[in-house]
């Protein structure tokens, strides 16, 4: 560990300074693969109620007709500031939109990658521990399904099939709890409990089970498959086949020896798991009306709006590296054999 | 968790119940119309796709902003439901020539923070508005009193007089009898200008108005939140304390709240076919008003088959109007044989009258006598991602019909919404798919747009017979002899051809057994007057 910890501090502050030159090749690309894109946000509102003289006024009027060079040191001059300005389509500060629609895309993802451990990992244990059973065939059956089943028609039959029960089906909240909760933390389960309204609370929490089911089970597949071959590589390490040459049971080996080493790579796939959950969430938020950032950044896709989306894909792309130094800080901390 | 669900929507209700508590304290003593007692009746939900662009009037031109502000703000004018004739709301207005209109405000109105609303403050919302020039507001639509100057928008000197606190007079850069119907439009909400800067849009959630409705919480995107306006004067009492708005992201979901009873009314916008399949399960009730979408093919006459007249006028021939209602839109949307639709002054069915039944045969004889060899090579473009599926559904359908008749050899070609209009702009097709909603209830609203000088879409076509009627009608105070002129300007469009109308839709919601009020808001304004709502127990 002393060596380990030695390193760390080093390779934390590298991939911080990493994140400078991923975010502006990031905002870079955006840029230029938003302008190449036919279209532009004025063409997207009003582009079939106005004459093409009316459009160019409005696109001169937002800066459009410019040189591409100029609007791009422009923004990445405002950006270096941590200006990431206003939506062009409507008008909200992007930093707002981060902040407003980031928590209900946090709590979206935090439970789905909840749901996924707590369905993943049980699953892939048992389907390690009894291979080339029928358990072990229909957990890896189903493991393979949910990960390959598109995450949008997931959610769209379980919305159609949990519809008619009464079940909330959509959305956040009901319209009730968003206007009675007043937003603190812009994570509306974790404010409905500062409120202590726990009929809100009860509400939000209906609300997260069929996304976050819906996420979560496309991201339980990955972890089915990795826990199931990992216990399995982890049964057959030396140490294991000591404990058994010591007489010890074979349900205490895999208990206390097999099951912790297996789950050990895990928290390496959860950290790579970030991306996919956000993939994801910008289809499971569109499925289920969620008011993220994923559906905002499909409305601000459609919208044309330039501002709105770099600065959305610049907030996940952070995100996603922040998350994986986490990962990798932990993994240092909890298998002292690693390295950097 | 039967029983969390159950302690929920207890909990629900019980919140519903206290809400609706509150709102009856909302009410006032106001001596006009609006809250003068207590509202008393049920909060309720309305579930929508449309979005708010800007809460602001002078930065937004979309039905979902517009609607917040048609029940947040007030107007000098108004369309009445069921109605096409603007009517006083906030003042009223008259010609003194087609130039000039005078407006007498109504005494008493004030905003809802208390502050009295004058002339001065209608002066300073049209100002605001135009000099703004908000790349997504519809100062445009005031052109009429602009300088006209793009780089430095502002009001012409002496566009707008306020000789006392409750006159305003406007004098037009050129004559125009729908002024007055303007002043009912959304762009022209009487904002307070102790509240609102005169050189940029105020936030979202910080808008005051003088109208029914007060926005009490608004979370972009997500959910608005209105309640009765204790200090509303104005002629509309409202029949609900508070109203939920839900945005939602997609129709799937808008179908399945309103289904299953998560939101009260669903309106705009459900597909044809969630409306049939809403309608057929009977759990709630489909209601259907007159609408003023217009749906229509556009000619570009840049092409060698758009240009000659005879090739437009025999498609005009072959077109089954009834068959592309039925097939692609299930029958909800209707026939459309004029440009202007009906129910508009002056509107007649020039199309049907001069083209009568769907007939190849007399397609054949138009392109005969013209000396048009067949069959005729012509693209159709459409595009599927802006007017819905059912869009492509109706270019196939007339793509049949063309070839069946023998006359027309048809290349459909489609395009994502913002590549289309690069590309019918650039010739690409010879016949384009387009759709519109008018700013004004009013029949210039359908024919200058389309078809002066080559119209928005820039289709090449110019008459100057037309254009000089267009200038008449604009400016013609007699009704009749407007409806005359605007008449013959069909007429003219059903000979020349530079567009084909298809059909005009419907204004339509869908509603919970409990919703009253429904039908009586659902008319061409598209306007949802969420004071003549109610929800019963």
């Amino acid at each position: 560990m002393a060596s380990a910890s030695g390193s760390l501090p080093r390779y934390i502050v590298q991939r911080l300074l990493l994140i400078i030159p991923m975010v502006w090749v990031l905002i870079t690309m955006v840029f230029i693969l938003l302008r190449v894109a036919p279209g532009d946000p004025v063409s997207a509102a009003v582009g079939d109620k106005l004459s093409t003289e009316a459009l160019d006024a409005r696109r001169a009027a937002l800066g459009l007709d410019r040189p591409m060079l100029t609007q791009y040191f422009d923004y990445l001059g405002s950006v270096v500031q941590f200006d990431f300005g206003k939506t062009i389509s409507d008008n909200q500060p992007i930093t707002d939109v981060i902040k407003n629609n980031g928590g209900a895309t946090l709590s979206l993802t935090l439970g789905a990658i909840l749901i996924a451990l707590l369905v993943g990992i049980p699953l892939g244990l048992v389907a390690g521990r009894r291979r080339d059973t029928g358990t072990d065939v229909v957990i890896r059956l189903f493991g393979i399904v949910s990960y390959a089943a598109p995450v949008f028609w997931t959610g769209l039959m379980l919305r159609n099939l949990v519809a008619p029960t009464g079940w909330p089906s959509y959305e956040i909240a009901s319209p009730i709890t968003k206007f009675q909760v007043e937003p603190v933390t812009h994570i509306l389960i974790l404010d409905s409990i500062l409120a202590g309204d726990t009929d809100a609370f009860l509400d939000v929490l209906q609300h997260h089970v069929l996304p976050c089911l819906v996420l979560g089970l496309l991201l339980a597949g990955v972890l089915i498959r990795l826990v199931r071959v990992n216990l399995l590589q982890t049964l057959q390490d030396d140490y294991v086949e000591a404990a058994r040459a010591r007489g010890i049971p074979e349900r205490y080996v895999v208990r206390r020896h097999a099951f912790r080493n297996a789950l050990v790579p895990v928290i390496t796939v959860i950290g790579l798991q970030v991306a996919l959950a956000l993939g994801g969430a910008v289809l499971t938020e569109a499925t289920f009306s969620w008011p993220g950032l994923g559906t905002k950044l499909i409305d601000y896709l459609t919208a044309r709006d330039y501002a709105a989306v770099q600065g959305i894909i610049t907030f996940f792309a952070i995100a996603v590296v922040l998350i994986s130094i986490l990962v990798d800080i932990l993994n240092a901390i909890v298998d002292p054999r690693v390295r950097y | 968790m039967r029983r969390n669900r159950m302690l929920a929507v207890g909990a629900t209700a019980l919140l519903i119940g206290s809400l609706a508590a509150c709102g009856g304290d909302s009410g006032s003593d106001g001596d006009g119309g609006g809250t003068s007692g207590e509202v008393s009746g049920n909060p309720w939900i309305l579930g929508t796709t449309e979005s708010v662009t800007a809460m602001d009037p002078a930065g937004s031109y979309d039905f979902g902003s517009w609607n917040m502000q048609y029940n947040i703000f007030e107007q000098l004018m108004e369309i009445p439901a069921g109605g096409s004739d603007a009517m006083p709301q906030a003042a009223t207005c008259d010609y003194d020539d087609p130039q000039t209109i005078t407006c007498t405000l109504e005494e008493g109105h004030t905003f809802s923070n208390g502050n009295e609303l004058t002339s001065s403050d209608v002066l300073f919302s049209f100002k605001r508005n135009i000099e703004i020039a908000d790349p997504n507001g519809s100062s445009v639509l005031l052109g009429q009193l602009s300088n006209g100057d793009d780089t430095n928008p502002g009001l012409a000197e002496g566009a707008i007089e306020t000789p006392d606190d409750t006159t305003v007079v406007f004098h037009l850069n050129q004559a125009d009898t729908t002024f007055l119907k303007l002043l009912s439009t959304a762009t022209t909400s009487i904002v307070d200008e102790e509240t609102f800067p005169a050189d940029e849009l105020l936030g979202d959630s910080e808008v005051v108005g003088s109208g029914p409705y007060t926005l009490a919480k608004y979370t972009p995107g997500e959910q608005a939140t209105l309640e009765a306006n204790a200090d509303y004067q104005g002629p509309h009492e409202p029949s609900s304390p508070q109203i939920f708005v839900q945005y939602l992201s997609e129709p799937s979901v808008l179908k399945t709240a309103v289904e299953n009873g998560e939101v009260d009314v669903a309106w705009r916008t459900l597909s044809p076919t969630d409306l049939n399949d809403l309608e057929s399960s009977g759990k709630v009730d489909v209601v259907k008003g007159e609408g003023s979408e217009f749906r229509y093919w556009v000619w570009q006459l840049g092409t060698e088959v758009g240009k000659d007249k005879a090739i437009r006028q025999a498609v005009a021939q072959i077109i089954d109007r009834d068959v592309i209602a039925q097939d692609a839109y299930d029958g909800t949307v209707t026939p459309s044989y004029s440009i202007v639709p009906p129910g508009f002054g002056g509107q007649k069915d020039s199309f049907e009258e001069k083209y009568g039944e769907p007939s190849a045969d007399k397609a054949k004889q138009i392109l005969q006598k013209a000396g048009v060899s067949t069959p005729v090579d012509i693209t159709l473009g459409y595009t599927p991602t802006h007017y819905g599926p059912n869009a492509v559904d109706e270019a196939t359908e007339l793509s049949s019909q063309l070839k069946a008749s023998g006359l027309f050899n048809v290349k459909t070609q489609d395009a994502e919404w913002e590549e289309y209009q690069t590309l019918y702009k650039q010739n690409a097709y010879d016949l384009f798919i387009l759709g519109w909603y008018p700013d004004i209830l009013d029949a210039d609203n359908y024919l200058t747009p389309f078809v002066r000088d080559g119209g928005f879409y820039a289709n090449g076509y110019s008459n100057d017979e037309v254009n000089g009627l267009l200038d008449q009608e604009l400016a013609e105070t007699d009704a009749g002899t407007r409806d005359e002129i605007i008449g013959q300007l069909q007429d003219i469009v059903a000979e020349d051809v530079p567009l084909i109308p298809s059909w005009n839709g419907k204004n339509v919601a869908v509603a919970s057994k409990q919703m009253e009020g429904v039908a009586e808001t659902l008319d061409p304004t598209y306007i949802f007057r969420f004071w003549d709502i109610s929800k019963t127990n």
